[in-house]
C-alpha cells in the first residue's frame, strides 16, 4: 500500500517504517483539464498537475502527506481532501528552521506517526531502526552517484517505490568528459526531457533540484536509537538539517551559502523555475545577484508542465552555451 | 574570399553575402512551412544578387529558429549570438541589443560578446506577431504604422499585454470613434512597456541597437526611446542583422581553421 508525499520534508523513514511505500506525486505528461474547475490557473503547474492525476484516478494511494510549505501547497491539501477519496494529513514542517524548532517538529513526527497507524500502519523500535538505516544508505549511494554523473531517471524512479526496491537499483555510472558544467536550481523538475535537452546542448550539470540533490542531501545526527522516542529526535535532526528549501527561514542565509558553494565548479547557474513559484522567484533577485559578484553567469528559465516548447528552452541553452564556452 | 549568413526566422529568411570587409548583397523573403527549400532559395537569390556561384562561398553559417533545417551550413549559431556580433559590427558603440522579430523578441547586453540576455514568453505579446495583429483590426499594413504613428494627436492607452485581449481593446477604441493614429500610438506604447520591463531585466546600456524586422517601424522606436529615455538607433537594414552576424562568424570560423591547419 502507497502513502503519498509531495514535499522532500516529509520524513520518508516514518511511512516505510509502518509498512507503507511512499509515493512521490509530481505531475507527469496530462495537460491539466478537469482540475482547472478546482484550481486556479495562476497556481504553479506541479499543483494543477497533481491534482489533475488525482482527478483522473492515476494515483492509487492510501493517503496522502502534505507538508507546510508554500502556500499553493498548504490550499492544494483542502482542495484535495473535498475532492478526492484518499486521506489527507497535514504535517506541519516548522517555517523557521532552527533548534528551537526542535521540540515542535518532534511533536509533529510522533503525530504523523499516530496518523500512520490509524491508516493501518503500526511503527515498531525495529522498523523505524530499519528504514532509518536503509535511507541513509540510500541517500549515500545517491550522493555518490550524482557526484559522477546525475541520472534523474533513477531519482525520479527511487521516490515511487519502497526504500528496500530502491536500493537494488542503484548503479555506478561513468564517468563524463569534461563538459562545460551548469548548476541548475529550481523546484521540481520531473520531465527527463527538460535534461536531455541539457545534455543534447553539450553541458554537464549538477543541481540543486527538489527532484534532484535536495531529495538526499541531509547532515546526520549522532544518535543511538533505543527507543521509538530516539527516533523521533533522530528525525527532527536529520531533517532540519536537510537541504535548503526557499519556503523556510533559516540562520545566516543557510540556503543561499549552499547554493554559492554548489555553484564554485560550474561555469554557470540556471534558474530552472516553474511559473507562479513564488518562494523561489522572490529569492531570485538577490541570488543572481550574489552568484554574478562570484563571477557566475546566469539565465533564468522559466517552464510550465508538461514541458511542451522544448525548441524556445532550446534556444536559450544554447545560447548560454555560447555565452560560457567563448 | 565570400562568407554567408543565413537567419531562419520565423516569418522571413535572410541572407547576406560578405567579402573580408563588407556586405557585397542581401536577400529577405518569406518563410514557407518547407525550410529546407526556403533556406536554399534565399541562399541562391542572395548569390545571384552578388553575381557569384556556391562555389565561391568559403564558410555558410546558419542561425535562427530554423537554423537546424539548413542542411548546407557547416554550422548553427544561435540569433542571440549572431544579433549581438552583427549589431556591434555595423555600430561599434553597440551595447544593448533589442531585436524584436516575428514570434519573439530579446534583449541582449554586449560588451565583446555577449554579456547576458533575456527572451519573451511564448506568448505573442512583444512580438512583431502582436503589430500585426492590431493592423490587421485597424486595416492597415504593418508597413504604415510608422507614419500613421507619426500623425497621432494623443496615444489611447491599452491596459492589456495579452493579445487577444488587446486586440478586442483596441476593436472598442474603433467603435467608439477614435482615431486610428491615436490607436495606433498606444498600440506601439504598450509593445515598448512590454519591452522596456524585459530590457530593465538585463539592463540597459548605451548605445541601444533596435534590429529585427520591427526596427523598420519608427513608431516602436519612438515608443522605446520615450519609455527608456533614451536614444535608440537603428541600422540601415535592421531585418538582416542576424543573418550578418552569421556572416560573421562563418568568416572568423574560417580564420580559425586555416590557423589551425597551417599551424
Ligand atoms: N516594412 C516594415 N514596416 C514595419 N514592420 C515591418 C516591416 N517589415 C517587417 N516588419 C515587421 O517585422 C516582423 C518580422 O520580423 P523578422 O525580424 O523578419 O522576424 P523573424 O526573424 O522572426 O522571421 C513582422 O512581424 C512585421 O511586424
Amino acid at each position: 500500500m502507497r502513502v503519498g508525499y509531495f514535499c522532500t520534508f516529509t520524513p520518508k523513514e516514518l511511512i516505510e517504517a509502518a509498512g507503507f511505500s511512499p509515493f512521490r506525486i509530481l505531475a507527469k505528461e496530462s495537460i491539466t483539464g478537469i482540475a482547472n474547475a478546482h484550481i486556479q490557473s495562476y497556481s504553479c503547474s506541479q499543483a494543477r498537475g497533481s491534482l489533475e492525476r488525482a482527478l483522473r484516478a492515476e494515483l492509487q494511494l492510501e493517503g496522502v502527506i502534505f507538508t507546510r510549505s508554500c502556500d499553493t501547497l498548504m490550499r492544494l491539501a483542502d482542495i484535495w481532501e473535498r475532492n478526492t477519496k484518499m486521506r489527507v494529513y497535514n504535517f506541519e514542517f516548522p517555517t523557521r528552521v532552527d533548534e528551537k524548532s526542535k521540540d515542535f517538529l518532534i511533536s509533529e513526527i510522533r503525530d504523523l506517526a499516530t496518523t500512520l497507524k490509524l491508516w493501518g500502519g503500526d511503527i515498531t523500535l525495529q522498523s523505524l531502526k530499519e528504514s532509518i538505516e536503509l535511507y541513509k544508505e540510500l541517500e549515500k549511494k545517491l550522493e555518490e552517484l550524482f557526484s559522477i554523473k546525475p541520472d534523474y531517471e533513477l531519482i525520479l524512479r527511487v521516490q515511487e517505490m519502497s526504500v528496500k526496491e530502491a536500493l537494488k537499483m542503484i548503479k555506478v555510472p561513468q564517468k563524463e568528459r569534461d563538459k562545460p558544467k551548469v548548476l541548475i536550481t529550481g523546484s521540481v523538475c520531473p520531465f527527463l526531457n527538460v535534461f536531455k535537452l541539457f545534455e543534447e546542448v553539450g553541458f554537464a550539470i549538477k543541481d540543486d533540484l527538489c527532484t534532484g540533490t535536495r531529495f538526499f542531501s541531509f547532515k546526520y545526527p549522532e544518535i543511538d536509537i533505543n527507543s521509538i522516542e530516539d527516533g523521533f529526535r533522530y528525525l527532527a535532526e536529520k531533517y532540519l538539517y536537510k537541504a535548503e528549501c526557499p519556503t523556510k527561514h533559516y540562520e545566516r542565509e543557510r540556503r543561499f551559502r549552499r547554493i554559492l558553494e554548489l555553484s564554485k565548479d560550474c561555469n554557470g547557474v540556471i534558474f530552472l523555475l516553474m511559473k507562479f513559484c513564488d518562494p523561489h522567484f522572490f529569492d531570485y533577485p538577490q541570488l543572481k545577484e550574489e552568484l554574478e559578484e562570484m563571477g557566475k553567469k546566469t539565465m533564468l528559465l522559466e517552464i510550465e508542465f508538461p514541458a511542451v516548447s522544448l525548441e524556445q528552452l532550446r534556444t536559450r541553452l544554447e545560447a548560454f552555451y555560447e555565452v560560457i564556452s567563448c | 574570399m565570400i562568407f554567408a549568413g543565413i537567419d531562419i526566422g520565423s516569418l522571413t529568411s535572410k541572407c547576406v553575402i560578405i567579402d573580408e570587409n563588407k556586405i557585397l548583397a542581401y536577400e529577405i523573403s518569406r518563410v514557407t512551412p518547407k525550410i529546407e527549400d526556403v533556406a536554399e532559395m534565399v541562399y541562391r537569390n542572395a548569390l545571384m544578387k552578388a553575381n557569384l556561384s556556391e562555389k565561391d562561398v568559403k564558410v555558410v553559417i546558419a542561425t535562427g529558429y530554423g537554423r537546424n533545417k539548413v542542411k548546407f551550413a557547416k554550422d548553427r549559431v544561435t540569433e542571440i549570438t549572431c544579433h549581438a556580433l552583427g549589431a556591434k559590427y555595423l555600430i561599434p558603440t553597440t551595447r544593448t541589443v533589442i531585436d524584436i522579430g516575428g514570434q519573439d523578441s530579446k534583449v541582449i547586453a554586449v560588451s565583446n560578446n555577449v554579456e547576458s540576455f533575456v527572451m519573451n514568453d511564448k506568448c505573442a505579446a512583444g512580438t512583431g506577431r502582436f503589430l500585426e495583429v492590431m493592423a490587421s483590426a485597424l486595416g492597415v499594413e504593418v508597413s504604415e504604422l510608422g507614419e500613421l504613428d507619426k500623425k497621432a494627436e494623443k496615444s489611447v492607452s491599452i491596459s492589456s499585454t495579452c493579445t487577444v485581449f488587446a486586440e478586442s481593446e483596441v476593436i472598442s477604441y474603433l467603435a467608439s470613434g477614435e482615431k486610428v493614429e491615436n490607436i495606433v500610438a498606444g498600440v506601439h506604447n504598450a509593445i515598448a512597456s512590454r519591452i522596456a520591463a524585459m530590457a530593465k531585466r538585463v539592463g540597459v546600456k548605451p548605445d541601444v541597437v533596435l534590429t529585427g524586422g520591427v526596427a523598420k517601424n519608427s513608431g516602436v522606436k519612438r515608443a522605446l526611446e520615450k519609455e527608456l529615455g533614451l536614444e535608440i538607433k537603428v541600422p540601415e537594414e535592421p531585418q538582416i542583422i542576424g543573418a550578418l552576424g552569421a556572416a560573421l562568424i562563418a568568416k572568423v570560423r574560417y580564420a580559425d581553421s586555416r590557423g589551425k591547419s597551417e599551424g
